[in-house]
């Protein structure tokens, strides 16, 4: 079989793409920034409408590229330059020293030696973990990261002193490889959008303010609080919780598009809160509510429980008032009444900025007025990349795109 | 289940004799200006609901709401508005029609709006004592002075600061002209004919 299809981005949509061009034959190079594959995925709690954790579907496909010897992986790697023309590609990439190597056994011991911390990137900033680190539980590869910051220090001493295994790489560094394709799927997904930009919500005036997806880490049992729904401020329970649909999206000051994932997900969290917390009430604060074809149902579901209400409002300002309360202000536009409500934790459901917005792909492509790429005749965009979506759709997308590349490569 | 059809001549007219009217199709009705407007204690509708209104027929409410001629114009909820609705614009652009039509929605505003023009018109200027004086004695004589009482406290301060000249009563002493008043009289009178409302 003659040229491979490079895939950037092992999440949903990347790793689908070359789970499907892999197992049809072709040869597969797979490019992951982070450490680990799984994306914006694996840091979910819950997948809607079904509520049901989405590492099960990640454990297989990681089985799948674990067993397939036509995949190559680059983690901790970002494609840096495209050249040459569909069939005939030489694509840089860029891989960042992990400092460990393959003879790590996920033990542990330089994660205790170590003193130093970092935010916690998995977790969204929420919490600290050690500068020597597994990205989280499940991680594939499963191997541990040490960060660059103490590479130099005593601590980076004490990790490798402290490995049994001698898995420890100090004098690791960045390495530039050139991998020839014939085409490439491109599949960098998207980036939540900053909730500090919408500056009349005050997001950095309370720790009590997060946005939806630190609400995923907060529920999830490897979260910062071992999945308890906590306030951040003082560690206790929410009694009044509030979703504020539209954080930045549908506005022509922010993303002008909308999202169409916050409203399911914010609809999903709220029965996290009210699976937890039985005396918690939970309002969602929304311009519409857009759950379409079978996400109707979890909407009417949603609906049913008392504790749950929805009010007709774009939040206009939030404000810390008595007592760490935070008071949203909105005008019902349903009774046309404006109000004032109090709330102890406010999540703010901000949408998907598509990272091709954020960074543009090294090559000549074309893009929407959003930053969302449109396919090019040997590069094609898979996932959020292209549209904002759910999960399912990004599969599909990944698969639609794997097809693309290989009509490129076949035969060649 | 009886229906009552919407009044759609009523958005026409807006779309067609009022600056930027048809803005009004883009609302989405979230609700951020009416919450993001800093004398929303003050509106009786904010805009929000002055476009649904604008929306549903509702001349009267409309054309008569003192919303129009309470904005200060400082542009907050355009800033803030996810539509990109001239929301000032078609404020101010309400009230002028409004004028137009006969109707004053707000007389304060109007008044003081035609002493800040005379003031304008006839000096050059907007004398901080005169447009003042004019606009507490528009109420009549004896309310005038109540009104002017009312505020002698800020009067002194002002006077203190050199912020204010005193007069016995308006135009006494007269106010002093610019220079080129004739030239500025014709660029006022090209504007007014320009315009679809009068002062105020």
């Amino acid at each position: 079989m003659g040229q491979s299809i490079l895939v950037v981005g092992g999440g949903m949509s990347g790793v689908s793409a070359a789970l499907e061009a892999a197992e049809a034959g072709y040869d597969v190079v797979l490019v992951e920034k982070n450490p680990y594959l799984g994306g914006r995925v694996a840091q979910l709690h819950q997948y809607f409408p079904k509520l049901c954790p989405p590492y099960c579907g990640l454990e297989i496909n990681f089985k799948r590229i674990k067993s397939n010897p036509r995949i190559k992986l680059y983690t901790m790697s970002e494609v840096t330059g495209i050249e040459g023309e569909p069939g005939n590609y030489k694509v840089t990439i860029n891989q960042m020293p992990r400092y460990v190597n393959e003879r790590c056994t996920v033990c542990g011991k330089c994660g205790e030696a170590v003193e130093a911390t970092i935010p916690n990137a998995f977790d969204y900033g929420l919490g600290e973990i050690k500068a020597a680190y597994l990205p989280h539980e499940l991680a594939y590869p499963y191997r541990y990261v040490i960060d660059p910051s103490i590479v130099e220090t005593e601590d980076g001493a004490k990790a490798k002193e402290a490995c049994p295994y001698d898995a420890v790489v100090l004098d690791d560094a960045p390495k530039e490889t050139i991998e020839e394709a014939g085409a490439i799927v491109w599949a960098a997904g998207w980036s939540p959008y900053d909730a500090s930009k919408v500056e009349y919500y005050n997001f950095n005036s309370s720790p009590d303010i997060i946005t939806n997806v630190q609400m995923e880490r907060l529920a999830a049992a490897g979260g910062p609080t071992g999945g308890k729904i906590v306030k951040l401020s003082n560690g206790e329970a929410p009694k009044k919780v509030a979703f504020i649909q539209c954080a930045g999206s549908r506005d022509v000051n922010h993303l002008p598009f909308c999202s169409t994932i916050c409203c399911l997900a914010s609809l999903k969290q709220a029965t996290y809160v009210r699976e937890q917390l039985k005396d918690a009430e939970v309002t969602i604060y929304f311009i519409d509510i857009r759950a379409m074809d079978r996400n109707e149902d979890f909407y009417t579901k949603v609906k049913a429980d008392e504790k749950i209400s929805f009010v007709k409002s774009k939040i206009g300002l939030i404000e810390p008032g008595e007592n760490g309360m935070l008071v949203l202000e909105g005008e019902n536009t349903t009774t046309g009444e404006r109000f004032k409500a109090e709330h102890d934790l406010v999540v703010l459901a901000t949408g998907m900025q598509p990272n091709t917005d954020l960074s543009k792909i090294p090559a000549d492509m074309v893009y929407d007025e959003y930053g969302f790429v449109q396919n090019a005749e040997g590069i094609f965009g898979a996932g959020t990349v292209r549209r904002p979506g759910e999960v399912h759709v990004s599969v599909q997308d990944g698969t639609s795109a794997a097809l693309k590349a290989i009509q490129v490569v076949a035969g060649r | 289940m009886a229906t009552k059809a919407y009044d759609k001549s009523f958005r026409e007219e807006v779309y067609q004799n009022v600056d930027s009217g048809e803005d009004v199709k883009l609302c989405m009705q979230c609700g951020v200006c009416g919450i993001t407007c800093p004398l929303r204690g003050e509106m009786t509708h904010g805009p929000r609901q002055l476009w649904s209104l604008i929306r549903a027929g509702k001349r009267d409410e409309v054309m008569n709401s003192p919303d129009i001629m309470l904005c200060t114009s400082c542009y907050s909820c355009k800033v803030r508005c996810p539509r990109g609705v001239k929301v000032i614009d078609v404020m101010h652009g309400l009230a002028h029609y409004a004028l137009e039509q006969g109707i004053v929605p707000r007389k304060e505003t109007s008044k003081f709006g035609k002493a800040f023009w005379d003031s304008i018109y006839k000096t050059g200027r907007v004398d901080e004592t005169e447009v003042p004086m004019r606009y507490t004695l528009m109420a009549g004589p004896i309310h005038g002075i109540f009104n002017m009482l009312e505020m002698m406290d800020i009067g002194r301060a002002l006077l203190a600061h050199k912020r204010m000249k005193f007069k016995i009563g308006p135009g006494l002493p007269p106010s002093k002209k610019i220079k080129g008043m004739k030239g500025l009289k014709k660029m006022l009178d090209k504007a007014k004919a320009m315009s679809p409302g009068k002062e105020g």
